[in-house]
């Protein structure tokens, strides 16, 4: 299995889309030919070979060396093999990703995952503002795949998200799950105020929430298969990394009854 | 037609006939064993012939709680049937008449393929609008709101056209109570082979038939031939020392399957059967030109 190394030379100064750099898409090309792929539109977009020392061969595996907010769309459309990101990535990292891995050393932007149908995405730092979720002209957010986060997730993560588990050992923001029609959020610290506005089904799973909106119905304490079904299927595919199983009874809340109301927050504590 | 005899039982040069079906696979689970057994038992239940009961159907085996997707322990049961048109309603009936009651139970494909049921498609709507579905990776699980909390049931289910129906041995006795104990032993060898169920009660079958009847309107009748109160009176199959004769049917998933299952009956009844009185083992078949698949009790020999 070849690697190919791209070595950030120095912090960039403009943002970079990244969304050339996938193993797809530099099969085949000369290390010169890479050197040359724009990162980003128009004429005087810089070329990987200006913000990169590229070394190695293509093949499946893609390693950044160094990272920065400004290296947007890492991983984007990614559809086999691995990124593994020194650092951290910029917005939309992950954006369509249909299969493979992207590890990311340091913290994600905006938008990560968003629109992606499969694959896995693993920040070891935290995650920004709408992660899973839908940009404008999106009808969807996320729509398959898992992201696991180690630390916190920022505001509307899972935004109008329908498939796919999203992962947190820290916290979710304000309004995580808001307008979600499916899908699984889940994090082991806890929601912060008013998640799943709009939630019209889906799942967010969860020691504490620190507001809970009105319209959700408490439906008191549960212990559904699914739990078991859901803790089973996150070990196999993080394996070591995957949280703790789910316990077997949670206390369900219902809604978001402003709409269909068929989502779920299941409070694990 | 004896061709050989292992352990003084007489082993036929004949064959076990038998036909292409179409055959899925579930995985069943509950709280306990217990209440996984009895749900696979009652949805497998009068499922014996597709000639009468719609679908052939028996539990493949017990399934360890870490092969089921729920962690809880499971069953894995087979259902055979002519063809996916014939067999889709027997599953949508038994399903949600006999897993759907089910205390605690959830319902799961068991057998990977391209072709698949609606599993769901049915059961689903018992949820009157408050059913939710789970994708998780490939699988899509439904969850219906009943009185114990959730039924889970998977979207769909495999299925397979490459089934076999109708592999059998044929197991001749002087005593009626060893044939049986020695025949039970054999059931008990093939329950230990994935992908093959014997859908008759315990494995075995007294009513071996024949095709057609002298009575219009019956398609089988009893296989006189192998009557032993008949040996004298009719063309017959029996040893003259033969006092009963019972048949085990099997049906696999793979045409492989069905020969690894009639190799270990087979074993058995050589390891154990002449001390039960098994005088001889034969095979059913209708002259090799209805089904495609032949199996010669001369190649499964241990």
């Amino acid at each position: 299995m070849s690697t190919l190394s791209f070595n950030l030379r120095a912090a960039p100064s403009l943002a970079l889309d990244l969304s050339a750099l996938i193993p797809s898409k530099l099969a085949g090309l000369s290390l010169g030919e890479i050197a040359r792929l724009p990162l980003g539109e128009g004429s005087d977009a810089p070329a990987a070979g200006d913000a990169f020392d590229i070394a190695g061969s293509p093949g499946d595996t893609i390693v950044i060396s160094g990272g920065s907010p400004l290296l947007d769309y890492v991983g984007a459309g990614l559809d086999g093999g691995t990124i593994l990101v020194g650092g951290a990535v910029g917005a939309y990292a992950g954006r369509g990703m249909k299969a493979g891995k992207i590890e990311i050393a340091g913290d994600a932007g905006a938008y990560l995952a968003s629109t992606a149908t499969g694959g896995l995405v693993h920040v070891k730092g935290s995650a920004g503002d709408f992660l899973g979720g839908t940009r404008p002209g999106d009808r969807f957010g996320m729509l398959g795949g898992t992201v696991l986060v180690e630390g916190s997730v920022g505001q509307r993560a899972g935004e109008r998200m329908r498939r796919g588990v999203v992962v947190a050992r820290g916290k979710f923001g304000p309004a995580a799950g808001s307008r979600m029609v499916g899908g699984t959020l889940w994090t082991e610290a806890g929601f912060g105020p008013r998640p799943g506005p709009l939630l019209r089904r889906g799942t967010l799973i969860g020691p504490s929430v620190d507001e809970v909106l009105p319209t959700f119905a408490d439906c008191g304490r549960i212990d559904p298969v699914i739990l078991a079904i859901l803790s089973r299927y996150i070990a196999g595919v993080l394996g070591p990394l995957a949280p703790k199983a789910l316990p077997r009874t949670v206390r369900k809340l219902a809604g978001d009854q402003a709409t269909i109301g068929k989502g779920e927050i299941l409070l694990t504590a | 037609m004896s061709a050989t005899t292992r352990n003084g039982i007489a082993i036929d040069d004949t064959f076990a006939e038998a036909f292409g079906m179409t055959g899925l696979g579930l995985v069943i689970t509950a709280d306990t064993a217990k209440w996984a057994n009895i749900c696979a038992t009652v949805m497998t239940g009068f499922g014996t012939s597709v000639i009468g009961a719609g679908a052939e159907c028996g539990i493949d085996r017990e399934l360890s709680q870490d092969e089921t997707p729920d962690g809880r322990p499971g069953v894995r049961v087979l259902m055979f049937g002519f063809s996916p048109d014939s067999l889709l309603p027997q599953l949508k009936n038994r399903v949600g008449q006999c897993v759907l009651t089910s205390p605690g139970s959830a319902c799961y494909n068991g057998l990977d393929s391209a072709k698949t049921f609606g599993l769901a498609a049915g059961p689903r709507f018992f949820g009157d609008g408050w059913q939710t579905a789970k994708k998780l990776g490939k699988r899509r699980f439904w969850r219906v709101p009943v009185m114990d909390g959730e039924f889970v049931i998977e979207d769909k289910c495999g299925y397979t056209t490459d089934g076999v129906g109708g592999g059998n041995l044929l197991v001749l006795g002087r005593d009626r109570a060893g044939l049986l104990e020695a025949t039970e032993a054999a059931v008990a060898a093939i329950a230990k082979v994935d992908d093959v169920i014997t859908p008759f009660p315990g494995g075995i079958v007294r009513s071996g038939s024949k095709v057609g009847s002298k009575y219009k309107g019956a398609v089988a009748s009893t296989n006189d031939a192998f009557c032993p109160t008949l040996k004298g009176a009719v063309k017959t199959e029996c040893s003259p020392d033969t006092i009963a004769v019972l048949e085990i049917v099997i049906d696999g998933l793979t045409s492989k399957a069905v020969a690894d299952a009639m190799r270990a009956g087979l074993k058995t009844l050589i390891e154990v059967g002449a001390a039960k009185g098994v005088t001889r083992v034969s095979a059913g078949n209708y002259g090799g030109k209805l089904g495609p698949h032949h199996y010669h009790l001369k190649d499964l020999l241990p």
